[in-house]
């Protein structure tokens, strides 16, 4: 489980992934998550739920004649075919922000709760090709600002990525600053 | 959120430490040994070289009361015999060599803890000894070499016999190893390492933000194969063990 604490988890945790219910919930037709309309909730409605409420619902087995999960899970959007397939073919131009601001980790809750060997896979590439793109970004931090079309990269990293990022620009600035620094002294 | 710095070891802080490292003086005026709290330092005699810490000198080379020897590994030939290792097709992937490192102590004696006793300290820079001073070694890459290198041309520059020749030798000493560094990046993996031997101190406080966060990445991402493979194995030693002593046991125990 993420940790309680990390705002990383719990930002994580409210991407929505969809979720079939497979009995009727007539109190919630009104709630946000139904966006508030008044169509009732039967079963097989799917609805898009926060991740931490639709894997609770998938993983809890209420005891009594009927041990069938509340509501059954499917795989996000994000995480779907068609994004897999674009990823396996060039990593570093799919904009993974927009489909889902902080992707791996949603991917890291997928990969915990259904067994695709695949998806890990094709994730692990992916991370590492974009990650090495990010390192050269970092770098030329002069030309990443003017060039038109590097901008495209970057806006569709995720959180992570940006982090990851961050971490490397802020690394070679400290470097360029100290050497600065000692040559004033 | 009390700290925000990451984990480790930032450049400055990198640039400080290297500070501890002894240098070669040649005192220009008398001074009597102080007791440092690392230990005390040799009473400063002109014109006999003394090794004295790095910040020191520099302090002494700035009141002009001492010159500072430049290491031989500071000097073009050393410098240029260096980048033609590094540059040579050759040795892509390896960075050029340490200094030889003092033999190592760490057999414990017999009796007394091994931590505390001080005849089992495995040194490490800044402590190895004339990393820097003038009886350093010719032909190796200390750990501090570019903090070092640095501050010299800044501060000592007129020890120096050819000052901009120095310069540009570590300026592009500094890129290819740097470029090494990145090709390695390549390789990262979740349970994998990069064969580092031979990288410098500030080289590893730039790149450690950003190769640690890759590298925990990779691990999350991962994590449910590792797990599940984990549980394969258990599985599989298990049911190796013979199944049937497994489930007798269980047996049991529901009696």
């Amino acid at each position: 489980m993420a940790s309680y604490y990390s705002p990383t988890a719990i930002l994580t945790d409210a991407q929505k992934a969809p979720a079939t219910f497979s009995l009727a919930v007539p109190a919630l037709s009104h709630s946000p998550l139904n966006n508030n309309s008044g169509t009732p909730i039967t079963p097989a409605t799917t609805l898009d739920l926060p991740l931490w409420l639709a894997e609770m619902l998938a993983v809890s087995r209420p005891s009594g004649p009927a041990s069938a999960p509340l509501a059954t899970l499917d795989m996000p959007s994000a995480l779907g075919p068609k994004v897999m397939n674009a990823l396996t073919a060039d990593a570093t131009s799919v904009e993974l922000r927009q489909q889902a601001q902080w992707f791996y980790g949603l991917g890291e809750r997928m990969l915990e709760l259904f067994e695709d060997e695949e998806m890990g896979a094709v994730l692990l590439t992916t991370f590492k090709q974009r990650a090495l793109e990010i390192a050269d970004k970092a770098q030329n931090t002069r030309t990443a600002q003017q060039g038109g079309d590097s901008g495209d990269f970057m806006s569709g990293l995720d959180e992570t990525e940006r982090q990851l990022f961050r971490a490397a620009h802020d690394g070679t600035h400290a470097v360029k600053r100290w050497f600065e620094a000692t040559s004033r002294g | 959120m009390a700290l925000p710095l990451p984990p480790g070891l930032t450049p400055s802080e990198v640039g400080f430490l290297c500070e501890m490292e002894h240098v070669t003086v040649i005192p220009r005026q008398t001074l009597d040994g102080l007791e440092l709290l690392g230990g005390p330092t040799g009473a400063l005699k002109p014109p006999l070289p003394t090794p004295l810490p790095l910040w020191l000198a520099l302090l002494l080379k700035k009141q002009r009361r001492a010159n500072i020897t430049p290491p031989p590994w500071l000097s073009v030939e050393a410098l240029t015999q260096i980048l033609d290792f590094e540059t040579d097709e050759r040795t892509a992937e390896l960075f050029s060599p340490l200094p030889d490192l003092p033999p190592a102590t760490t057999t414990a004696p017999l009796e007394g803890d091994p931590y505390l006793a001080h005849d089992s300290l495995e040194l490490s820079a800044p402590f190895l000894k004339d990393a820097a001073t003038a009886r350093a070694q010719a032909d190796a890459l200390p750990y501090h070499w570019l903090e070092i290198g640095h501050l010299l041309i800044t501060h000592a520059a007129d020890d120096f016999d050819d000052l901009d020749a120095v310069r540009k030798l570590l300026r592009d000493l500094r890129e290819v190893r740097m470029s090494k560094l990145r090709k390695g990046f390549e390789v990262l993996d979740a349970g994998g390492g990069v064969k580092m031997n031979g990288v410098g101190g500030m080289e590893i406080a730039e790149v450690r933000g950003f190769v640690g966060g890759v590298v925990d990445g990779l691990r999350r991402l991962n994590r449910s194969r590792e797990e599940s493979r984990k549980e394969r194995e258990t599985e599989e030693r298990e049911n190796g063990l013979g199944s049937s002593s497994y489930r007798d046991d269980e047996d049991e125990d529901m009696l």
